[in-house]
């Protein structure tokens, strides 16, 4: 079964987009090296303000026709197609499909709160298109909503981007918390939390070191962690750009660190998600 | 520093490497390689291969359909109006599918299958292949052939058109479907499909009617002159390049050839594929009723102005072989002289013919009738017919 890795945090900023979009490319990457015959990877964008969108085809003008929200709008039978029709291919890698946000996306959440069997409506589609992709990245909005629900509906697994200076407001015991929040809060019991990634890691600040000591530590948190990506000004620069940071630097530390994570959850396909 | 865009793929190698090796050794065997697999697909990422000799829709939807101007769904609607038609002329018109099943009321029972339309014996065929699939929920997988390129992800039928038409009817015409609209394919690689391969599983089936044969035996041989073999709808003029071609010249392939066709002798191979000289007419009705190659080789050898209505007679009155060889080498002369002063095309091309007697040579001429019938005894019998004119024509200089 293809596995599909939400990345969620309820925090804006944290580097979702960066770590969903970057990811997403190196697993194409690394399994295309692997001579895999699928190494293709979709992206799904259900933030409406559509960076992952923007940074991987350049644009963010998606509407009707043309994205999650056409596919949210199609009638049940017609989804799948509808699916298929608004995929499109990234300008980083052509194994590297997205469906695109929309901003129409929020007029669609008002529209759908309420409706029966609304959560689905990504899920449903998604899963009959699955088996073409190695992989399902999917990136959501800071906050909950019908979107992320339906993001984490479609979800096999569950990835949390934290910063440290996050960890360190909230402490250790509230993100694990809000990882079981996910699952139980969204009637998702097979959601597995399969991942927590460091971002914006900077080792000169005594604090943050502090803190990644202790999520190592942590009996939970320190089997989770994913990888710890450095604050990097290659990052930023990419991102406005609109290239993957692995195009623009590959030898920046963040690069390393993100093939690092990549690496590890390509292994984790190949035994089949376990 | 803003710098320009970075496209050091050698770096992004390393990178990659630096990860790779130890992956590589864990790499179970399931993710590489061109495997033949089995997966379930869904529907809208299967369709029919446009050029399979085997026809299953009609010929004008198969068109239509395949150029894109209609979807599956309304293509098996047109599909259920030509049958409503059929039925309604019968007095027996229907209003939901699952009447057309031969036990679902007793007075269609008994209704002989030999009045039924092609079209109604293939929809009445597919409704019963739908309801078994929507009853024991499980379809024999499809083999298709993966084209995909790049987000459209496509797979082409090898075997198995008529299963994909009758879950498509399931899914959208008979009630209590409660499938999720997918369907088992056993994938193989595109590098993997041939014509050959296609041609080994249709003949290995049976049911491939002459006309078929005769499209299959132009594609192996259009293939193995090279040709590039379209993905798109084909007209009959596209198979008919291959009246054209010969086996001569490609012993190589040869047997395979032959071996494909189901075993065949070099001689019937010239013979089947020479009935793509039939009229499009023709070959629309020969393949839709199933008209045999013992019949429709007679019908070859006529103008192809005669070909629709001769095969609508070997239909309407069920003609034998011998029926069909007498009605097509014995008259022909007769008809042609009724209307005085209005010549046809063809007398006037034979007319012309008589003054291209100086620039051949009885031998020359034999080779060249022969490479084009593709077939000695084809060759002879238009000899026969000619001589035969000629006699004939003798008498009507006479009384002019
Ligand atoms: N490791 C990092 N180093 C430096 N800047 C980063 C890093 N990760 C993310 N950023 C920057 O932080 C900002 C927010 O990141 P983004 O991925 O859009 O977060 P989110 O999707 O969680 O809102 C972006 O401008 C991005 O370039
Ligand atoms: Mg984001």
């Amino acid at each position: 079964m293809t596995r599909s890795f939400v990345f969620t945090n309820h925090k804006g900023g944290v580097g979702k987009s960066t770590s969903a979009t970057n990811i997403a490319l190196g697993m194409v990457q690394l399994l295309r090296r692997a001579n895999a015959t699928n190494p293709r990877v979709l992206i799904i964008d259900t933030d409406s303000q559509g960076h992952a969108s923007l940074i991987t085809t350049g644009r963010k003008n998606y509407g009707a026709d043309d994205s999650l929200y056409t596919v949210l709008m199609a009638d049940r039978t017609n989804a799948p197609q509808t699916l298929l029709n608004c995929i499109t291919q990234s300008q980083w890698d052509p194994d590297l499909h997205i469906l695109p946000a929309s901003p129409m996306l929020e007029g669609a959440e008002r529209e759908l709160t309420g409706v029966a069997g609304a959560p689905y409506r990504l899920v449903d589609p998604v899963s009959k298109i699955a088996n073409q992709y190695a992989a399902i990245i999917i990136d959501t909005r800071p906050s909950f909503s019908l979107l992320t629900e339906m993001g984490l509906l479609a979800a096999t697994d569950a990835i949390v981007p934290v910063e440290p200076r996050y960890l360190e407001t909230v402490g250790l015991t509230s993100v694990i918390e809000k990882i079981n929040d996910i699952r139980e809060g969204w009637r998702h019991p097979t959601l597995r939390v399969s991942g927590l990634i460091v971002t914006k890691m900077d080792s000169r600040i005594r604090g943050h070191n502090h803190l990644l000591a202790e999520v190592k530590a942590h009996p939970v948190l320190g089997k989770l962690l994913l990888g710890v990506i450095p604050a990097n000004e290659a990052v930023s620069y990419a991102h406005s750009n609109h290239q993957s940071l692995f195009t623009y630097n590959p030898t920046a530390s963040a690069s390393k660190a993100y093939m690092q994570v990549v690496a590890s959850l390509v292994r984790y396909l190949l035994k089949g998600g376990e | 520093m803003m710098a320009r865009p970075n496209h050091d793929t050698q770096r992004m190698d390393d990178l990659l490497a630096s990860v790779t090796s130890d992956l590589l050794g864990e790499l179970p065997q399931n993710l590489n390689g061109n495997a033949i697999h089995v997966e379930r697909i869904l529907l809208e990422m299967v369709r029919p291969d446009p050029v399979q000799p085997r026809r299953v829709l009609p010929e004008s939807i198969h068109l239509r359909f395949h150029q894109n101007q209609i979807t599956p769904t309304q293509a098996l609607r047109e599909l259920v109006q030509i049958v409503q038609i059929a039925a309604r002329h019968r007095g027996r018109p229907f209003n939901n599918l699952l009447e057309l099943l031969p036990n679902a009321d007793d007075e269609r029972d008994d209704e002989p299958v030999a009045t039924l339309t092609p079209e109604e014996v293939f929809l009445r065929d597919l409704v019963n292949l739908a309801t078994t699939i929507r009853d024991d929920g499980q379809v024999n997988p499809l083999t298709v052939v993966d084209v995909s390129q790049g987000v459209t992800r496509l797979f082409r039928i090898e075997t198995g058109e008529r299963r994909y038409w009758a879950t498509w009817l399931l899914r959208d015409f008979i009630p209590n479907y409660t499938g999720d609209g997918m369907i088992p394919c056993i994938v193989i690689p595109a590098n993997h499909s041939s014509v050959f391969r296609q041609a080994k599983e249709n003949t290995a089936r049976s049911g491939l009617t002459a006309v078929a044969l005769a499209r299959q035996a132009a594609l192996l041989l259009l293939t193995v002159h090279g040709y590039e073999i379209p993905t798109y709808a084909v007209e009959n003029d596209f198979y008919r390049q291959a009246l054209e071609l010969d086996l001569r010249g490609k012993r190589e392939y040869t047997d395979a050839v032959l071996s494909a066709m189901g075993g065949i002798k070099r001689s019937q191979f010239s013979i089947v594929k020479s009935l793509l000289r039939l009229s499009d007419e023709a070959l629309e009705m020969a393949d839709r009723h199933s008209i045999e190659e013992g019949k429709l080789r007679y019908v070859v050898g006529v103008p192809a102005e005669y070909h629709a209505e001769l095969v609508r007679q070997i239909i309407d009155f069920n003609l034998s072989v011998k029926q069909v060889k007498e009605l097509c080498e014995g008259d022909g002369s007769e008809q042609q002289v009724n209307d005085e002063d209005d010549v046809s095309p063809s007398a006037v091309k034979m007319a012309k013919v008589t003054q291209a007697i100086q620039s051949t040579t009885p031998q020359e001429f034999a080779r060249a009738l022969v490479r084009q019938e593709g077939d000695t005894s084809i060759a002879r019998a238009r000899l026969q017919a000619m001589k035969k004119l000629i006699s004939e024509t003798e008498r009507y200089l006479g009384e002019d």
